[in-house]
């Protein structure tokens, strides 16, 4: 793993349970690296939103999560933009990587049956979920990827609570 | 040879499809499913029907494949399945159904891997037209909006194997068209709109450097212990999306491709020439030098693994294959090689059943079933 070189996240927030963190990366690898930071404050089952435009950097960020739980190696992870709904199986945790970017309505959301997914063990990854509310209430984290130029990027975490603790545990449904 | 009739269904993404094909080599019968036809009747919304498109396709699709074929459930040899890679309970409609289909009537059950379907349906339509004759080694690129792949394949007596040597490390080729499509105010999907487009502008007009579309290897030397077998072909496409993105910044281009967004979306069904009035030369340019670039990297990389691999035949298949800009280019770089190149028909190009049902055929020969035991696999490897 190339080194971090990461300021160790900045606490920007602490007026409510609410807490966000921010980050700056240089490199695609530095996001990745990110990614394993992330990960290691993640435990299952989480709903985790992931915002920011076209090229941002969000499957770059997926590489890294995935890779560290050994769900998937960074190649093998690629963006699900057609595809809709990647899923890396992990010894502990699957990771599923959901775009909708393509998904405009209510209906075809449903279609991708992601409530089947939402499991004890899982972990969704959600580019565009913003698009519908649901994910906006539902969901346990945001990651806000801005891209500042060629390389560099601010990554902002908000979450019910972040860093190694659990955060509370999704009812299954 | 008695003749076989293969009933192939696809569901692994957005198409519900059915097809009858007659020994691998003649469609008999090619039906895909089109979800916004068949929305218009009940007006949109049908809570209880939307959570499963694919559950209220498949029926009339496949009983219209059938009827087209002139055949029944009875007189039909075998039923062939996609069983990944693809949206699992998309695909688990197609299993489900093939499964009671096979039980029921008691008939061969055999699974085909989608990007199998596509390198078949080249196959098919050689047959079609009579050519038999194939040689090997034969190299395969998929490619298409999920999927950038290159596969050696190779056939011992009617066992085919595949070996992926390239794929994408972020985004599908055809992903790639689509989005900067998006991202121009062409619509989505639009690949198809900027083949249409690129001709009428100046293709070396915008230059984006290799680096913007360079396979970004992270991690060589893990990589080259793990493919002990030869170099790598991989594919990037992040980067070249992103660098159209900052040519749109960087020139101030924004405004021009709301209005262009805002003028198309009141036209029911743009034709080529809406799309054209509404775009100026800077923009002409910027389509036709990234369609350049796209398909320059595509048949770049693909001739190299050809040579590198003495391949005797090449296959260019799936959704991107329908572009006619890339076609042009692989037959007159393959010609240069030696390599004959063949593709499918535009038809046959996107997801379709006729190519499950074809790469069914020599599993069939083989008595290559399936049983009752398996279910879909989202993230199949093809090999």
């Amino acid at each position: 793993m190339p080194e971090l070189g990461l300021n160790d996240g900045r606490y920007t927030g602490f007026a409510t349970s609410m807490a966000t963190r921010e980050f700056t990366t240089n490199s695609a690898e530095e996001t990745i690296a990110l990614g394993y930071k992330i990960a290691s404050g993640l435990t299952p089952p989480k709903l985790v939103l992931l915002r920011g435009e076209l090229g941002a950097g969000k499957t770059t960020l997926v590489k890294g999560i995935a890779e560290a739980f050994h769900a998937a190696s960074q190649d093998d992870v690629t963006s699900p933009t057609f595809t809709l709904v990647h899923e890396y199986r992990g010894p502990d945790v699957n990771i599923y990587h959901i775009d909708l970017y393509r998904v405009d309505t209510q209906r075809q959301l449903e279609t991708l049956g992601l409530d089947d997914l939402i499991a004890g063990n899982s972990i969704l990854l959600i580019e565009w979920g913003e698009k519908f509310q649901r994910f906006e209430r539902e969901r346990d984290i945001e990651i806000a990827i801005e891209s500042l130029g060629e390389n560099q990027r601010i990554i902002r975490l908000k979450g019910k609570s972040l860093g190694g603790h659990p955060l509370k545990e999704r009812q299954e449904s | 040879m008695t003749d076989v009739y293969i009933l192939g269904i696809e569901s692994s993404c957005d198409e519900t499809a059915a097809a009858v094909v007659r020994s691998g080599e003649k469609v008999i019968s090619n039906v895909i499913f089109s979800q916004i036809a068949m929305h218009q009747p009940y007006g949109g919304v049908v809570p209880e029907l939307a959570s499963r498109e694919h559950l209220r396709a498949i029926l009339p699709v496949v009983r219209k494949a059938l009827s087209d074929a002139g055949q029944t459930y009875q007189s039909t040899d075998a039923f062939a399945v996609t069983q990944g890679p693809g949206l699992a309970g998309s695909l688990l409609v197609g299993i489900s159904y093939a499964k009671a289909l096979a039980f029921a009537l008691d008939k061969p059950l055999i699974t085909v891997n989608h990007l199998e379907g596509h390198i078949h349906a080249v196959l098919l339509e050689e047959r079609q037209k009579g050519n038999y004759e194939l040689r090997f080694p034969l190299l395969a690129l998929v490619v298409s909006g999920g999927h950038t792949h290159l596969y050696l394949a190779e056939q011992q007596g009617e066992i085919w194997s595949y070996e992926n040597i390239g794929r994408t490390r972020d985004d599908a080729a055809g992903e790639a068209f689509d989005k900067v499509a998006k991202l121009l105010g062409l619509g989505y999907p639009g690949g198809p709109v900027i083949d249409k487009l690129a001709p009428h502008g100046d293709a070396t007009a915008v230059k984006f450097p290799p680096s913007q579309i360079k396979n970004v290897d992270r991690r060589k030397s893990a990589e080259s212990e793990q493919a002990p077998g030869g170099p790598r072909f991989d594919f990037s496409y992040s980067g070249i999306k992103t660098a159209v993105l900052r040519y749109v910044q960087t020139h101030n281009l924004q405004p021009s491709i709301e209005a262009r967004r805002q003028a198309l979306a009141a036209i029911a069904k743009p034709a080529i020439e809406d799309y054209l009035t509404r775009c100026d030369r800077q923009t002409l340019d910027l389509v036709a030098s990234f369609q350049r670039a796209m398909v320059e990297d595509l048949t770049r990389k693909t001739l190299a693994a050809a040579r590198a691999h003495n391949v005797a035949t090449l296959f260019v298949t799936g959704g991107v294959a329908a572009n006619d800009e890339l076609r042009q280019r692989f037959e007159r770089d393959a010609a240069m090689d030696g390599v004959p190149v063949y593709f499918p028909s535009r038809p046959l190009s996107t997801d379709n059943a006729a190519m499950i049902a074809a790469a069914a055929y020599p599993k069939f020969l083989a008595r290559n079933f399936a049983g009752m035991d398996f279910s879909a696999e989202a993230g199949l490897v093809l090999k």
